[in-house]
């Protein structure tokens, strides 16, 4: 927990605007066998911060892949968004869609350009044990959070958008490691210290 | 820099000029604190430090290229550890010293004086009196040695704060620095700890990438517990948790307002609506008040009209009990798949043919005493007759004389309940050609004009279909376009017409227009021409095409 907030301060010292809270309830659907040439899968993202709750629609599609893409230190991926009215769900289900799972993501993120257009989320990934039930959510992993970096880019640009979320990434390193999702980081030996350091009164100690 | 360098030089030369008399005592004295060539060459090579490190950062200026942040505040860190420790080694001994440029300049010949005066500064000659008076001032009535004593007590306190500050700062200063190079101050995680926490993360990143550890087993799909507010509208009223790829066949059972009490069991099985059916499975729908030989009889869908599995399904049964059971069940199995909306309207609508039903009791009475023994014949005959008897609601006469021809037709073809079963098909699938096709010496005239009816519709002028000429005849066009007019008004009311896409429950009703889906006007459909009795006239129009 200390860590999280840690990371808070660093973050809104990095990006300079404020935090926004986070709680997104996501469903996962996937389609039927019937539909389509190969099963696809669609996200709905409600948005419960707002005072009237929104819907977006997400599909996420292939990574890049190829020797290149092993090289980028970011995941590149395709990605189709919009928002949809909250009759979406009943649509997709009509369609023959159905619900794969289901989370919700509570904590806060950061929107911010530094180079490109950065969101940084950092939220606990809780899950639901009873069906659509988003206030018995309990977290997937008690006192470990997820921290996303992601920003948009288009298939021109996307080398210098890689190259923004990757140094942006650098600044986190006292606390954290960021990797592609496929791949797991552990724990940085000076988390607790820079943690401990980024908590103290001031920030930092004056010669 | 010039500090340093001063105090470099300086030390030079006190080592230098006075050699022989005061060499021994400073020296002794003071190399005993310091060692002064030590702090010599610790300057030097900070010197030399801090100008590579700037030499770098001009290299990476001018090459406009990123630096990596962590290297540099090492660095830094370095140089900034050994400018302290050299301080600190000098501050013990810097009364004995005094700083001065050893040679006279352009840069500090304006300074050099001030420097080398001892006098204070005007301006802190005056600060100093005040601060001076305003000691004093509280104590003047005093006698001299008791101020001496309050002063002193005074200095001794304020020596006591700062030696405490000094030495906070101190030890905060060698933590942090000690944290930045000193890898073994760190707490470290033992082992066991980092593969808890490694597992602990995969575990994460398998739930948001993948949705592992999240999904729900089917029997806890339920929503039990009060819907959060931004899916309350989401889910109508009467709706629960639809299409789960949990192929268990849960159901949920709405209370739907059906009557059960028709005399033939198979209008339960058609009003058994109430059921959803979850998943795939030709499951029976529990609970329902049907002849449990239904379940998983046929686990076959009809997918596709006129896929060849189908068809081959159909004549690979040819018991006609089991292909009406086929029928119905997939006729549950698309009403089961409807939206809420279109199940309630189906609710009413199997209200209305219920009644009808009930008014058509005779019919199928009529039936029984032609000695049918068996139960699912004769459901398979009421149930044809709960086709006709909408209808029959609407105009009684031309409907009346189609029950008429019905029963005739059943009572000819009692004995083959091929034929009749045939025939049954014929209404729901019409992926059943070859059965069809063989049954074209029936003289079921009515019945003919009834598929006559259904090929009336441009879509059936498909060839697989197989709709053979001989049946043709449309006598009663009127009627047959009205009884099977689906009508775009009714467009609420639709059942899926079809049995091939399962998925299509929305998109086929009403629309004759797609030839993929609506082939079959199966039973279904004609229960609800019932309703629209109104619309006959006015949507006749549009099936015209």
């Amino acid at each position: 927990m200390q860590h999280v907030e840690a990371l808070e301060i660093l973050l809104q010292g990095l990006c300079g605007v404020h935090r926004e809270r986070l709680r997104i309830h996501e469903l996962c659907l996937k389609s039927g066998p019937n539909l389509g040439v190969a099963a696809s899968e669609v996200r709905l993202l409600c948005d419960l911060e707002q005072p009237e709750p929104t819907w977006t629609v997400r599909h996420i599609g292939g990574a890049m892949r190829g020797a290149g893409a092993e090289q980028i230190p970011v995941l590149v991926r395709t990605l189709n968004e919009s928002k949809v009215s909250k009759n979406a769900l009943r649509f997709f289900y009509s369609l023959g869609y159905k619900l794969d799972h289901e989370l919700l993501r509570v904590g806060f993120a950061f929107h911010f350009q530094k180079g490109a257009q950065i969101t940084v989320t950092v939220s606990s990934v809780n899950k639901m044990l009873k069906l659509h039930a988003t206030d018995e959510a309990v977290p997937v992993t008690p006192g470990i959070q997820l921290v996303e970096v992601t920003a948009p880019a288009s298939s021109e640009n996307y080398t210098e958008v890689v190259v923004a979320v990757s140094s942006f990434c650098e600044y986190l390193a006292p606390l954290l490691h960021l990797s592609k999702p496929g791949v797991s980081t552990g724990v940085v030996p000076t988390a607790a210290a820079a943690a401990a350091s980024l908590m103290s009164d001031g920030g930092g100690t004056t010669l | 820099m010039a500090a340093v360098d001063g105090a470099a030089t300086g030390v030079q030369d006190q080592q230098q000029q006075p050699p022989a008399r005061a060499v021994e005592r400073l020296n002794t004295a003071v190399q005993q604190q310091l060692n002064l060539e030590s702090v010599r060459t610790r300057a030097n090579s900070l010197y030399k430090a801090i100008s590579r490190i700037l030499e770098e950062f001009d290299a990476i200026s001018r090459a406009n290229a990123v630096p990596k942040w962590q290297d540099v505040v090492s660095q830094f860190s370095m140089v900034n550890l050994e400018l302290f420790n050299i301080v600190e080694d000098i501050k013990n001994v810097s009364k004995s010293f005094v700083v001065h440029p050893r040679n006279v300049n352009a840069e500090n010949a304006t300074i050099l004086p001030v420097m080398l005066s001892s006098k204070l500064l005007p301006e802190m000659e005056i600060d100093d009196n005040t601060k001076r008076e305003q000691l004093l001032q509280s104590m003047q009535n005093m006698p001299v040695s008791a101020q001496i004593e309050k002063l002193k007590a005074r200095i001794d306190m304020i020596g006591a704060a700062c030696e405490s500050a000094e030495k906070m700062i101190a030890d905060t200063r060698k933590a942090y620095f000690g944290t930045r190079q000193g890898p073994t101050i760190l707490p470290t995680i033992d082992k066991v700890q980092a593969a808890k926490i490694q597992e602990q993360e995969n575990l994460l990143r398998s739930a948001v990438n993948h949705g592992e550890g999240l999904r729900i087993s089917g029997d806890q799909r339920q929503i039990t517990s009060t819907l959060p507010v931004h899916l309350v509208d989401v889910f109508a009223a009467n709706d629960g948790p639809q299409n789960y790829s949990d192929a268990s066949g849960m159901y949920l059972k709405n209370t739907p307002p059906l009557s059960s009490t028709s005399n033939n069991s198979q209008g339960n099985v058609l009003q058994a609506s109430g059921a959803q059916l979850l998943g795939r499975s030709a499951a029976s729908p529990s609970g329902a008040t049907v002849n449990t030989s239904f379940d998983n009889t046929t686990a076959s869908p009809l997918q596709y009209a006129n896929s060849p599995r189908s068809s081959a399904n159909m004549m690979n049964t040819p018991s006609p009990q089991q292909q009406s059971l086929q029928q119905l069940q997939q006729q549950q199995l698309q009403r089961q798949k409807m939206t809420p909306q279109h199940q309630q309207l189906l609710a009413q609508q199997q209200f209305r043919q219920s009644s009808m039903n009930m008014g058509q009791s005779q019919l199928a009475q009529l039936h029984d005493m032609q000695g049918q023994g068996q139960q699912k014949f004769q459901q398979v005959i009421s149930h044809q007759h709960m086709q006709f008897s909408q209808p029959l609601a609407a105009q009684q006469l031309q409907a009346r004389q189609l029950a008429s021809g019905a029963m005739h037709m059943n009572q000819n073809q009692m004995t083959q309940g091929n034929q009749l079963s045939r025939q049954l098909n014929q209404f729901s699938s019409p992926a059943n050609n070859a059965m069809f096709n063989s049954a074209q010496t029936t003289p079921s005239q009515t019945i003919s004009n009834v598929s006559a009816m259904m090929s009336s519709q441009p879509l059936f002028t498909r060839t697989q279909f197989g709709m053979s000429g001989g049946n043709r005849n449309l006598p009663s066009q009127n009627l047959s376009d009205q009884m099977f007019n689906m009508g775009a008004a009714n467009s609420g009311g639709m059942m899926p017409i079809h049995q091939q896409q399962q998925h299509n429950s929305q998109g086929a009703f009403g629309n004759m227009q797609q030839s993929g889906q609506n082939l079959q006007p199966n039973m279904v459909q004609m229960q609800n021409t019932a309703q629209n009795h109104p619309n006959f006239q006015q949507s006749r129009p549009q099936n015209q095409q």
